[in-house]
């Protein structure tokens, strides 16, 4: 116990005799943080921006005025059993009537052809959201079978296919653009992160032998770097929080502009915090952690 | 107290550090290890602190074997025997009160024996106004007081100095070799390695020279001779 409170009381005391050095590891993982906060941010906006575009996409089975109810939901039943398929919304013939009603209410011609006809002469819809847009196809193929020709009048999907596929086209490459250049950013955090840390034991090797010399134990020696790791994480962690709330009340606004659904970053990092600075304090605590052990082992040798 | 048996030490076949060392040092004794530059004796002393192990041979000190100690047992070895060396090796950026407790706390000494036992050697080596001072507004042989204090405090049975005189003038090198004399006197066995004639001869104690990486001469009150 008495150890563990001088190892402690060791880090404070380099931390605050090297304090030039300290501010700037500091610094340092405090920019690395950033950057990955803000491609983290960026993935987030994007994977919105995507759901959202994705969200829109949606294909129609429009039935034929005489199919009934009991044949409309063995088809929605069989859409259903699809793992593909997200949610089916079932619009009624009246509700498909009053929905074509109200968009051509300023077409005056249109209504009056419609009451020409006196009945009601839609059938009711199937809009069927699936999980990717790709799946479309796969459902739409599935019905395409000759006991649901009397049944289905016409499938939104085939206008809207080259629109989908572009959408999905676009998706598919900002996800992996997204993916790879996180990868590439990580792998550049890692090393900066990791030969600051050796710098820092580096400067500090000469002192670390005279430590062996006097008989300190190698968890002696190493205990403070830890402690300091743990100190140099935890600070800058809370640094770059404090700076990425701040820049969020400032981005908010924008996005609010852009995304109807009232999306916010605010939000998102408040319900995700533990998630995203948690797995951030312990990679740099890790990383912090490994660095320095690897660079005492040399030193440790003596 | 320290005994060598046909202790070799070879870095590569072409630098061999010390060769064939038979040593019996007794309890108690002040003895010199003279030679000229790269004879061995820095080596002798780096296998003394386990900084080395030997090719060949076998070392103890007391009743350890320290031939082959283990990595976990050399941090207890060093607590046993005060180092002092020529280029004073203290910690920069700790006073000097704190580069001595360092020696007691990583010993795992309780806190109020460190409050205590500090300022007394310090005493000793008459440093203990300039005590909250950092090694860098000391005089190198102030420094060296420094780190003789350092080794002493936890009372070792064994004192190595390896040319602690080497970067003093004149009048700092006869106050070390008194402090040194001094902690002799209270029944610390000395081990100086040095190549100043001056102190060698003034000392009239036991001294053994090295040439070669080889004892080649081991006198009861030797003088210095190369």
């Amino acid at each position: 116990m008495i150890s563990f409170i001088r190892v402690i009381k060791f880090a404070f005391q380099e931390i605050g005799r090297n304090a030039g050095l300290s501010f700037m590891t500091v610094v340092i993982l405090v920019l690395m943080l950033l950057s990955v906060n803000v491609l983290w941010t960026v993935d987030v906006v994007t994977k919105e921006a995507v759901g959202l575009v994705k969200e829109q996409i949606n294909v129609s089975l429009y039935f034929k005025a005489e199919a009934s109810d009991q044949e409309v939901s063995e088809v929605k039943r069989t859409l259903n059993s699809f793992p593909e398929v997200l949610e089916i919304k079932t619009q009624s013939r009246e509700e498909v009537l009053e929905s074509f009603q109200s968009r051509h209410q300023l077409s005056p011609e249109v209504l009056e052809a419609l009451n020409e006809l006196g009945d009601n002469p839609f059938g009711p819809t199937l809009v069927i959201k699936t999980r990717e847009p790709e799946d479309y196809k796969k459902i739409l193929q599935a019905m395409d079978v000759p006991e649901y020709d009397n049944l289905v009048e016409a499938k939104s999907y085939e206008g809207n296919e080259e629109g989908i596929e572009k959408i999905q086209n676009i998706t598919n490459r900002i996800e992996r653009l997204g993916f790879w250049l996180s990868l590439i950013f990580l792998i550049i955090a890692f090393l900066i992160i990791f030969n600051t840390v050796r710098v820092a034991i580096y400067t500090h090797r000469i002192e670390i032998s005279i430590k062996r010399l006097v008989g300190a134990s190698n968890w002696f020696i190493r205990g403070p770097y830890l402690v300091e790791s743990f100190l140099f994480t935890v600070l800058s962690i809370a640094i770059t929080a404090g700076l990425i709330y701040l820049a969020l009340h400032w981005l908010d606004p924008y996005l609010l502009l852009v995304f109807p659904n009232g999306f916010s970053l605010t939000n998102y990092y408040n319900s995700h915090i533990f998630l995203i600075f948690g797995l951030q304090a312990l990679a740099v605590l890790l990383l912090t952690s490994l660095s320095s052990l690897l660079a005492m082992r040399r030193q440790l040798k003596i | 107290m320290i005994k060598l048996h046909g202790v070799t030490k070879v870095y590569n076949p072409e630098s061999i550090g010390v060769r064939n060392l038979n040593l019996h040092i007794e309890a108690g004794e002040f003895v010199s290890i003279v030679g000229q530059s790269g004879t061995g004796k820095t080596t002798l002393v780096r296998l003394l602190i386990a900084e080395e192990h030997p090719t060949k041979g076998k070392i103890t000190i007391g009743d350890w074997d320290i031939t082959n100690i283990d990595s976990s047992n050399i941090p207890f070895l060093r607590r046993q025997i005060g180092v002092i060396f020529q280029d004073f090796k203290l910690l920069p950026k700790k006073t000097v009160y704190e580069n001595i407790s360092f020696a007691l706390e990583v010993a795992g000494e309780n806190s109020s024996r460190i409050r205590k036992v500090v300022p007394q050697v310090l005493e000793i080596v008459g440093l203990k106004d300039k005590m909250h001072r950092y090694p860098q507004q000391l005089s190198g042989g102030e420094q060296q007081r420094v780190a003789i204090a350092r080794s002493l405090v936890h009372r070792p049975k064994i004192i190595i100095g390896d040319e602690p005189t080497g970067n003093l003038d004149s009048l700092n090198t006869v106050e070390i070799i008194e402090i040194l004399k001094k902690i002799n006197e209270f029944g610390t066995t000395v081990l100086l390695a040095t190549h100043n004639r001056e102190i060698v001869n003034s000392l009239r104690r036991r001294v053994i020279t090295l040439r070669g990486g080889e004892i080649v001469s081991d006198e009861r009150e030797g003088k210095y001779r190369l």
